[in-house]
């Protein structure tokens, strides 16, 4: 079961038009595997495609061209959607890096958690909504007193906490995440990442990570993709690729991570990198078992 | 599954039960009494009372309150008292039902503008900005004069098809701000219908902002009706309404008799003094719980 593949992305390109004559290539034939109960990072700098990498598998954005097969089912396809819908909306949840944007205002926190379980006309496990609903929010760490708060009642790690247990109750096989952490201070980070390695423990589900904080990424990830202009540059297993950066991109990126050693930060220093350059037409090529690197077209790894 | 422990939570003290606060505390609980009383007045009037508002006493007409005629009698000897209960209630009916004729128009419009997409939503906008810019007024009169004979129906009818265009204006601006916004993309990742997102997070989010306007609808709408009457292009005088009996007070002026413009005046202010105190009431409650988001 381990190496079954739950998620596969295939040459997935799409444009932003921003006017007629501008356009913003987001994704540039982006092809990436997902296996069952894994967690697969995906890094980049902002602007590199990340965000609308996760909105294509979730269907929120319709890639231009190239097809995401999810449980062997096409989601591009229109036709193939609709005959699997349910599938595909039970069991594909998303959290957002703006809990105070993705929790409606004006819906009490019960609700909230109750809502994807209320749109699939799913029976409670637990007797009623609210029991369920309660019985997540123990299970992501809140108290039940928070149940009739409003999400402006809360603090933005509590916030974070709502909306994971949202995607949690209608117990996902795939998890996207959105740079759930990027908008929470550090220690609230610590917690919520902790959270889903205990979560992931617990359900085995798979878990899309798209992150910009390396570290974060080293600690909770499988397998991480680095991500330059809505390419894949490098692709390895996380140790692998923090012990062994092959890609220059990745080695730049790599070299902006802070040391938490004060001496060695002091001596930290960044690789510089052109884009342009390094954004190259080549191919993908293992150089060690499931380690791959964009390599120009010639060139031997 | 139910025995584990919790990780990355800092043990939390339970919040402080909250303090109790008088139930009418911010509440405008004199404008709810007014506004109740007179409501019920009128229905439990229509619903009670044997005695035909319009009939004419001839030999007792102009005269001033007194026990047998309470709120007095106008140049027509048709009794006051009866009048403001009876009257009231076509008032309050032409209120209520334009404006939900209006609120519907505009929730409508709103949403489709706001959901439509760059230029279909321009062209609705520029459609809206034409029709505010026509003098209400005129737009009321040539309505009516298109559907004739005025009744309360036709007169709901062109008040309500006159007055949306500025809540309409309100509800395509919100459905734009929430119609992107991340809770509305969460709900459709999840399969929520359009009616499904319109009903539970569209709805709540821009009903409140047009609850004042609404309820200023009701105010406004029975302002105009009592206009029209006065200026004889509403309710024919035999049909009471307030405002077709404030239409006689220029014949109550010459003969002195205050009471027949200041009683369904008191009345028709008191109304509206009401409303506007609930509207404002409710604009504050909703600027309270929205101070921190």
């Amino acid at each position: 079961m381990e190496s079954e593949i739950l998620l596969s992305a295939q040459n997935i390109s799409h444009s932003f038009y921003l006017s007629k004559t501008a356009s913003v290539r987001a994704l540039d034939k982006l092809s990436f595997e997902i296996r069952r109960g894994e967690i697969y990072g995906l890094v980049g700098e902002s602007g590199s495609g990340k965000s609308t990498a996760a909105r294509c598998v979730m269907n929120l954005v319709k890639p231009q061209s190239g097809h995401i097969f999810y449980e062997g089912v096409d989601i591009t396809d229109p036709k193939q959607f609709g005959a699997n819908k349910r599938l595909l909306q039970t069991s594909r949840q998303m959290i957002f890096q703006d809990s105070t944007s993705s929790l409606n205002g004006r819906m009490k926190v019960a609700d909230i958690i109750a809502e994807p379980m209320r749109i699939a006309h799913m029976a409670p496990k637990r007797g009623t909504y609210r029991k369920e609903a309660a019985f997540q929010m123990k299970y992501v760490g809140l108290d039940e007193i928070y149940l009739d708060k409003y999400p402006a009642e809360l603090s933005g790690g509590q916030r974070q906490r709502v909306a994971i247990a949202r995607a949690l109750c209608m117990e996902p096989e795939l998890l996207v995440a959105d740079e759930p952490v990027a908008s929470l201070d550090v220690s609230i980070q610590a917690q919520i990442v902790n959270l889903f390695r205990h979560l992931q423990d617990e359900h085995g589900f798979s878990f899309l990570f798209i992150a910009h904080d390396l570290s974060m990424v080293r600690y909770l990830c499988d397998r991480v993709g680095v991500l330059l202009r809505g390419k894949l540059v490098e692709e390895a297993p996380s140790e692998e690729l923090f012990q062994n950066p092959q890609h220059p991109y990745t080695k730049a990126l790599l070299s902006a991570m802070p040391l938490p050693d004060p001496i060695r930060e002091r001596n930290r220093k960044l690789i510089p990198f052109d884009a342009d350059t390094l954004c190259s037409q080549g191919v993908m090529r293992e150089v060690s078992p499931g380690h791959f690197v964009r390599t120009e077209g010639g060139e031997t790894a | 599954m139910d025995d584990f422990t919790l990780v990355g939570a800092r043990p939390q003290a339970p919040l402080p039960a909250q303090k109790k606060v008088p139930w009418y505390r911010g509440k405008p609980v004199a404008a709810y009494l007014v506004l109740g009383l007179i409501v019920l007045g009128c229905l439990l009037w229509s619903a009670f009372s044997k005695t035909d508002a319009g009939y004419m006493d001839l030999s007792a007409c102009n005269l001033a309150p007194s026990r047998s005629h309470l709120f007095g009698t106008d140049t027509m000897g048709r009794d006051i008292f009866a009048m403001i209960w009876s009257g009231g209630r076509l008032s309050l009916i032409i209120g209520v039902c334009s404006t939900l004729l209006s609120t519907l128009i505009a929730v409508f419009f709103g949403s489709l503008s706001g959901c439509a997409g760059e230029r279909l939503g321009g062209l609705l906008t520029r459609v809206n900005e034409i029709f505010i810019s026509i003098p209400n007024l005129l737009l009321i009169v040539l309505l009516q004069a298109i559907l004739g004979q005025a009744s309360v129906w036709s007169l709901s009818i062109v008040i309500g098809l006159t007055s949306w265009m500025s809540i309409a204006k309100v509800v395509r601006t919100e459905v734009r701000v929430l119609r992107g916004s991340e809770y509305v993309q969460a709900a459709r990742c999840m399969g929520g219908s359009f009616l499904h997102i319109l009903r539970v997070h569209l709805a709540p989010n821009f009903l409140p902002s047009i609850l004042f306007m609404v309820i200023m609808n009701v105010r406004g709408a029975m302002l105009a009706e009592s206009t029209l009457s006065f200026l004889g292009l509403g309710l024919p005088l035999e049909v009471v309404s307030w405002g077709s009996m404030l239409s006689l007070s220029e014949k109550a002026l010459l003969t002195g008799s205050w009471w027949m413009i200041v009683i369904p005046g008191v009345f028709l202010v008191a109304t509206l003094l009401s409303l506007t105190e609930i509207g404002n009431a409710i604009r504050r409650s909703l600027g309270h719980s929205q101070k921190i988001l």
